[in-house]
């Protein structure tokens, strides 16, 4: 105990250095939080799972997938045969179109800050089937299943992120006009209906629209233009989730799909989710290498630089305290430790500090780190980077001060004393 | 791939950036020097005195340097990602090309055109035509295609994206976007097919970008590569599968810092049915420079007259909510280059007087610089990742000149009975922390610009809703990105020291000495 009030009492001795030495370590963790932040998100859904997988279901060959929507009632059902017993039927599925607009009719006008990017599905999947909201216990999805049951009233009901209700400036209750952009001169007269889960912050930007109602809206497109229908009123379906409890499942059921000759034309393709954004995210892997093995020991070296400097001056310092511990009877190694502890306390609470900050602000009032890779458009940061930050701290602390403190170590009290005399 | 030019540019970068660069790094770093000439000649420091400590504390000097280094050349790493892609969709596009697609459409991706169009347009006036009379029009289907591969390292099979054109005339085409082959290189033939072996087995022609040719040249295995023509990329001859066909190189373009570097054209009647799309997707044409000379001043007035109603606009709607956006007057470009004239003509010309079908024209420098999206979230990363690691450094370097000071009281004393002013004393410090930031940076710099040359994969991206394009860019350190390095290093030596330096600059003689 009384090693411990000696080591905090030597810190506070020189309260600018170890703020200062306190400040740089934060700022450091706080890059390599955000960037592990990004990294073991993009692992996460990259991590193949053995039961209860998702499956998609894609244009085999183009890119972005755009299939006819004559296609979803056999793919949502697996392309089961329903004269086969053994066939594989998914257990939920989910259909995705993709409708991107903006609430400014002034095309000159428009921007992010307008954007309104939806997915076009069956509102109650959005409970069962999208990723997180599926997992949310119903007292946290609750505004969620109150906004679904209102689309099933309001055709033209939308449910939006907070995130892009905050941009909007708009509330639940208000309604919009959203000028196509995807699928030019198509325009929605929408209303707001709910928003999702706080806890799910990769969909705080994203909305959703009934499929049905977006249909119909082609359907009056069509009439519109002297029954011409609108250039991708074909090619409305980007993809089909479908969810099965096993592999075995899965492998049986995508070869149900990919041998159906109702989805030859065009051709489809049948991955697991993990699969599907791991290819995705192939064409960033230059990216992501960079960051993880350049981005993030580049800052540990530099912490570890930042805490090794402050510590060998305090040491070169207090020579002569060392020399006067050591006639007190203490230990080379105590000296040893009580260096590494100093610098252990300030890495550690700085990193624990800096990490449980980044957690707050970015997570409490940013809604998550605003980093728009592939279709995240926001990474929540997550709790185990608590430990992360102290880890790295004091990791990083402990691999600065062992050099200055094994020199503290080997003070030879005659030498320090002689130069005193 | 290690390239010799980045330690030439970052020796060249002074004149570079006095020459050539933004006004405003030109003005910081004109500024800067004269505060250096001012602090170095006026001040009269004791420059002997501090390079002195500066070898007696080597440790520190070192750690310091170290870390100015460290930090400034991971931000020349992250800077020289955001060039690259800066550089490859600025330089994309001819500046006489316009390119069309279907009505409705606002990326190549989507865009559906009819043959019976094709000839429609070639016929049109404003269309520049070749040598032989020929209308400079290139008919093309766009793909974005998934090809399936097996990781060379896990075995493991993974998807690729890759930009696969299908064009009817390769010359023409190639022509209409400034490309040329490389030495050896031949466009594929009049059917886009060839026999490869005894056996019959034939294989789809295609032509390469230089980046996708050494993007595909890294799937071959060892076997392949021990009897490659080329090891760094695929060439003339090489094979590659997509989907169930093989496909024969016929040549590979000359590297041209654009997205085309990326794709792989073919014959579009071969391609188009293989993966399912059979209408063309875009007509780039090449516009005549001198189409509707007398309209120019026209278009120029009606591009005014609507910028300012939609200004107005944004009046009226700001008065009317006061959450409304605050209007910004758009700014209209006067200035073109000849040809730049013939494509905002053709461009406005199809997109206001052209009836025989229904097509939306694009400029196509401005279809590419809107593909940029990517570029700009990149560079706010960068720019954040840069802030805060200055931060940290700037806290470490404030750490050490705390210390230095500390450890020289009785010094400052000396100085100050020596008859050197405050200020000088403020200067000396200062001058010692710039120095030291300046040494680390320019290190920092030189290690960075290693990079140089580099190609990476990324996606460019016109934002959500838009188009979209895998590349393979080349990392690019110019004279601005070593400018900007340097400037980290000096802020963070300026304000790193500034505050020890004040605090030595307080101390009076007497106090230093006691």
């Amino acid at each position: 105990m009384k090693f411990l009030i000696l080591v905090f009492e030597n810190i506070a001795r020189n309260p600018v250095r170890t703020i200062l030495t306190s400040l740089g370590t934060m700022m450091l963790v706080l890059v390599v939080t955000l960037v592990f932040t990004v990294l073991t998100t993009l692992d996460k859904v990259t991590t193949e799972k053995s039961a209860n997988i998702k499956a998609i279901v894609t244009e085999k060959w183009q890119n972005p997938s755009l299939m006819p929507y004559s296609y979803a009632a056999g793919l949502s059902d697996g392309a089961a045969d329903p004269n086969d017993p053994n066939a594989i039927h998914p257990q939920d599925s989910m259909t995705w179109g993709f409708f991107v607009g903006s609430t400014e009719s002034n095309p000159a006008k428009r921007g992010y800050e307008n954007l309104f990017f939806s997915f076009i599905m069956e509102a109650e999947k959005a409970r069962t089937m999208l990723d997180n909201i599926d997992s949310l216990p119903d007292e946290q999805a609750r505004p969620l299943i109150e906004a679904i049951k209102k689309m099933k009233e309001f055709r033209n009901g939308v449910i939006v992120g907070e995130g892009r209700l905050n941009k909007l400036k708009k509330r639940i209750g208000d309604r919009i006009t959203v000028y196509g952009r995807n699928y030019r001169d198509v325009n929605l007269e929408l209303e707001i209906v709910g928003t999702f889960p706080k806890e799910t912050a990769q969909y705080t930007d994203s909305a959703v629209i009934n499929r049905d109602f977006f249909e119909t809206e082609l359907d009056t497109y069509k009439a519109a233009h002297n029954n011409k229908p609108h250039p991708l009123a074909d090619k409305t379906l980007s993809l089909v989730w479908l969810r099965v409890p096993d592999r075995i499942s899965f492998n049986k059921m995508t070869e149900q799909i990919l041998t159906a000759p109702s989805f030859s034309n065009p051709a489809v393709k049948c991955e697991t989710s993990s699969t599907g954004i791991s290819s995705f995210l192939d064409a960033y892997r230059d990216i992501i290498w960079g960051v993880r093995w350049l981005l993030a020991p580049a800052c540990m070296a530099v912490l570890a630089l930042v805490i090794s400097n402050a510590i060998s001056i305090s040491v070169r310092e207090r020579r002569t305290e060392f020399a006067v511990l050591k006639v007190l009877g203490f230990l080379p190694w105590q000296i040893l430790t009580l260096v590494l502890s100093e610098a252990l306390l300030i890495g550690t609470l700085s990193g624990l500090l800096s990490a449980a900050l980044a957690y707050g602000v970015i997570n409490g009032v940013w809604g998550g780190l605003p980093f728009p890779i592939a279709f995240f458009p926001k990474f929540a940061v997550p709790i185990n980077c608590l430990w992360w930050g102290a880890a790295m701290g004091a990791v990083t602390a402990f691999a600065g001060s062992f050099i200055p403190a094994w020199s503290a170590r080997g003070v030879r009290v005659s030498d320090v004393f002689a130069k005193v005399a | 791939m290690f390239s010799i030019s980045g330690p030439i540019l970052f020796a060249a970068a002074p004149w570079q950036v006095f020459g050539g660069s933004s006004p405003i790094l030109q003005g910081i770093f004109a500024a800067t020097g004269f505060l250096l000439l001012v602090l170095l000649f006026i001040g009269k420091v004791p420059l002997s005195y501090n390079l002195m400590n500066l070898k007696t504390r080597w440790v520190t000097t070192l750690f310091m340097v170290g870390s100015f280094m460290l930090v400034i050349g991971v931000q020349i790493g992250l800077l020289a990602f955001v060039n690259g892609m800066y550089s490859m969709t600025e330089s994309s596009g001819q500046p006489g090309n316009v390119m069309i697609m279907s009505e409705g459409s606002t990326d190549e991706a989507f865009s559906n055109l009819g043959f019976a169009d094709a000839t429609e347009i070639e016929t049109q006036e404003g269309v520049e035509r070749d040598e032989a009379g020929l209308p400079m029009v290139s008919r093309e289907t766009y793909l974005g295609i998934s090809q399936q591969l097996t990781d060379r390292k896990t075995g493991l099979s993974k998807r690729r994206f890759l930009q696969v054109r299908g064009v009817d005339g390769p010359a023409m085409s190639a022509k209409v976007h400034g490309l040329k082959l490389d030495t050896g290189g031949d466009w594929f033939s009049d059917s886009g097919v060839r026999e490869i072996n005894a056996a019959g087995d034939t294989a789809i022609e295609a032509m390469l970008g230089a980046a996708i040719a050494r993007e595909l040249g890294n799937d071959r295995s060892d076997e392949d590569l021990a009897k490659a023509k080329r090891t760094d990329r695929l060439d003339v001859g090489d094979t590659f599968q997509i989907g169930d066909r093989v496909w024969y190189v016929t040549g590979v373009f000359e590297s041209s810092g654009t997205v085309y570097d990326s794709e792989i054209w073919t014959r579009q009647s071969q391609v188009g049915p293989l993966f399912g799309k059979s209408t063309y997707t875009t007509f780039c044409v090449r516009a005549k420079p001198g189409f509707r000379k007398d309209q120019r001043t026209a278009l120029i007035a009606e591009r005014k007259k609507s910028a300012e109603e939609a200004y107005q606009e944004g009046v009226k709607l700001k008065q009317a909510d006061k959450t409304a956006p605050t209007p910004k007057r758009q700014s209209v470009r006067t200035e073109y280059t000849e040809q730049e004239w013939g494509a905002e003509l053709l461009q406005h010309f199809f997109a206001t007087e052209y009836k025989q079908a229904a097509v939306s024209p694009q400029v196509e420098q401005a279809y590419f610089a809107n593909l940029s999206a990517t570029n700009v979230q990149f560079l706010g990363m960068a720019i954040l990742v840069a802030l805060i690691m200055s931060l940290g450094g700037l806290f470490g370097i404030m750490n050490t000149m705390f210390a230095a000071i500390s450890q020289r009281t009785k010094d400052i004393g000396v100085l100050r009975l020596l008859g050197f002013k405050r200020w000088q004393i403020l200067v000396s410090f200062l001058l010692e922390s710039i120095v030291l930031s300046l040494i680390g940076g320019a290190i920092g710099c030189a290690l960075g610009s290693l990079c140089d040359g580099f190609t990476a994969n990324s996606i460019v991206t016109g934002g959500p809703g838009g188009g979209g394009k895998f590349v393979v860019l080349r990392l690019t350190v110019d004279a601005s990105t070593i400018a900007v390095g340097m400037l980290l290093a000096l802020f963070m030596g300026f304000f790193g020291g500034l505050i020890p330096s004040l605090n030595a600059m307080r101390l009076s003689a007497l106090k230093a000495l006691r």
